[in-house]
């Protein structure tokens, strides 16, 4: 389809200039590279100025891959992806949605369907904000799991954007490092520590010495819980939990590696 | 450790209830004992994985169910109680997605027989239930009532349930089951502290999102969400937001400076756990339901109200 622009008379009657696209309902679905707005449009030799001079460019998906659709089935969280139809109640029910209109679940899910990785890649400074209320799951249709869907998404993210990642997921990641760490050589959480660890990751130091922050732990030092955590320990006999799960993940990774051929 | 005794439930502490939230903890036990259930907590606990390790299989599973092992194991108990939501859903989904696919099942006892802790394979046959539900359908309403001696009058109290208590059924099984609470517009809580004496407000966010789980790597979206939950509260009258999760604690108590400094006052307001009104009201004094452990200071206002 040509679009060219017509260049007639400009009229300029001092009319307000529109933000572009402002009129188009769910604005923010559609990119601004996605939207033609001209004062005198001419479409496939066609004057359609007017009223009319709005063109949304239809979205076309030629370099899907289908075999991706069976690789985030594979995965637990993202195993019932096979059942979306699209119905988009999930990001209706979102949380996130109205604070980050970007932030789309049911967006997600079809990319992801698609194995579309050129328009997932364009998301990946929203795509971690989920905070995993299961509002969306709750109210799907068809039980996918939208929830568990934005960990396969994460999933999908690490794995075929892991530079992207690295700078613009890089908290989330090591916060989540943090915790795994945690969670797997200790068996048990020490809060206490993510949180001074967290700061100090994000560079944060300062703020601890800050008068809210000192408030708060000044509180937990007086009155005991600021040490409860060091007599809680590790559970007995967690060495042989921890080789266990430690053998299970490696044994994952390696699966993940050799289907992708890395 | 012997085998229970009819009034004694097997508890899963979790690492939050043991530290920061012993309030939670402490005043949950007190609750509990006085309305004829005792709460044994299972020694040797380990983390149920805090929703971080959803995406890694099997592991994710692993953590939790180990716990239901030590449950049966030591103290014969299919079943297991606990008090943080969020250690509430991570038991239920691993239960639920082991139940329902026999590869999972296979990929944990795999775990479990590399670990060698256990003599038997993991068989799905108990259930954690949250100790609101489970108070509410254990003991219920009158119990309550039964052990209130000093009625909460005039204390206006906002129930927050958060997220994970009630949702998503395919796992926590509201509105599926009997007796379990609704997903949409849970009761238990205004049952409980209807029952107190205490007045219950509406104010519209009840079920919403604390973003307890982005406290730490986004505070954006969580102080956000919780500086609209604690207005709304707060417009409509309560005097104190009630929570049954010790994550909405993190988000909306221990944060709640923060997210004055950055919303203004209309974000300001006590926090208190539901068990520790409950406490208040059987007649344990403030200092045994540990009300100073809330950074949001729940003590001026009881104070002033005369409890
Ligand atoms: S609600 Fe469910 S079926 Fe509908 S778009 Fe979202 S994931 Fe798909
Ligand atoms: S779980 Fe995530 S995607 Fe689902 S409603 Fe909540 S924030 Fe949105």
């Amino acid at each position: 389809m040509a679009i060219e622009k017509h260049d007639k008379e400009n009229s300029g009657g001092g009319r307000p200039v529109a933000e572009k696209g402002e009129h188009i309902v769910a604005r923010h679905l559609i990119e601004d590279d996605n939207i033609k707005e001209e004062k005198n449009l001419v479409i496939d030799g066609v004057d359609v100025s007017g009223r009319w001079n709005t063109f949304i460019i239809s979205r076309v998906d030629s370099d899907f891959d289908r075999s991706f659709f069976e690789e985030i089935k594979k995965t637990v969280v993202g195993s019932r992806i096979n059942r979306c139809w699209q119905c988009g109640m999930c990001t209706a029910s979102c949380t996130v949605t109205p604070l980050y209109r970007r932030f789309n679940p049911r967006a997600f899910i079809y990319m992801m369907q698609l194995g579309n990785l050129r328009e997932l890649k364009k998301y990946i400074d929203v795509a971690w904000r989920c905070v995993g209320c299961y509002k969306c799951s709750q109210r799907c249709p068809k039980q996918v799991n939208p929830a568990e869907m934005m960990e396969a998404l994460a999933l999908v993210m690490k794995k075929y954007f892991s530079e992207e990642v690295k700078t613009k997921l890089k908290l989330d990641e090591e916060v989540k490092t943090i915790y795994e760490d945690m969670i797997i050589g200790h068996g048990r959480l020490d809060l206490a520590k993510l949180h001074t660890s967290a700061m100090q990751k994000s560079g944060r130091t300062k703020e601890m010495l800050g008068k809210i922050e000192r408030g708060a732990i000044f509180e937990m030092v007086k009155d005991g819980r600021a040490f409860s955590v060091l007599r809680l320990g590790k559970p007995h006999n967690w060495s042989s939990s921890k080789e266990a799960i430690e053998n299970y993940l490696h044994k994952l990774k390696t699966i993940e590696n050799s289907e992708a051929g890395v | 450790m012997d085998k229970l005794k009819e009034n004694q439930a097997a508890y899963y502490p979790g690492c939050a209830l043991l530290t920061i939230d012993r309030a939670y903890n402490n005043s949950s036990k007190l609750v509990s004992k006085k309305m004829g259930i005792e709460l044994v907590e299972i020694p040797d606990y380990n983390c149920c994985g805090i929703g971080e390790m959803k995406s890694k299989g099997a592991a994710s599973m692993y953590l939790p169910l180990r716990n239901m092992m030590i449950a049966k194991n030591r103290l014969g108990s299919k079943n297991l109680v606990m008090a943080c939501s969020v250690c509430y859903h991570e038991f239920s989904r691993s239960i639920n997605r082991v139940k329902e696919n026999q590869n999972e099942l296979t990929a944990v006892n795999e775990i479990f027989k590399e670990a060698g802790e256990f003599k038997e394979e993991y068989i799905p046959d108990g259930e954690a239930r949250h100790i609101l539900e489970f108070l509410y359908n254990e003991k219920g309403v009158e119990e309550v009532k039964k052990n209130v001696v000093k009625p909460l009058k005039g204390l206006k109290v906002a129930p927050y349930y958060g997220c994970l208590y009630s949702r998503p059924s395919m796992y926590t099984f509201t509105d599926k089951k009997p007796k379990m609470d609704n997903s949409e517009r849970p009761r238990f809580m205004h049952e409980f502290l209807e029952a107190l004496g205490a007045e219950t407000v509406f104010y519209g966010n009840e079920v919403q999102c604390c973003g307890g789980r982005n406290v730490v790597q986004d505070e954006e979206t969580s102080f956000t969400l919780c500086s609209q939950t604690i207005s709304k509260a707060k417009k409509a009258g309560a005097d104190v937001i009630a929570l049954i999760c010790p994550k909405c604690a993190g988000a909306l108590d221990v944060n709640q400076p923060k997210i004055v400094e950055k919303f203004g006052k209309d974000s300001e307001l006590p926090i208190v756990y539901l068990t520790q009104l409950m406490a208040l009201a059987f007649g344990f004094s403030k200092k045994e339901a540990e009300f100073s452990d809330m950074i949001s200071e729940p003590l001026k206002v009881l104070n002033e109200k005369g409890f």
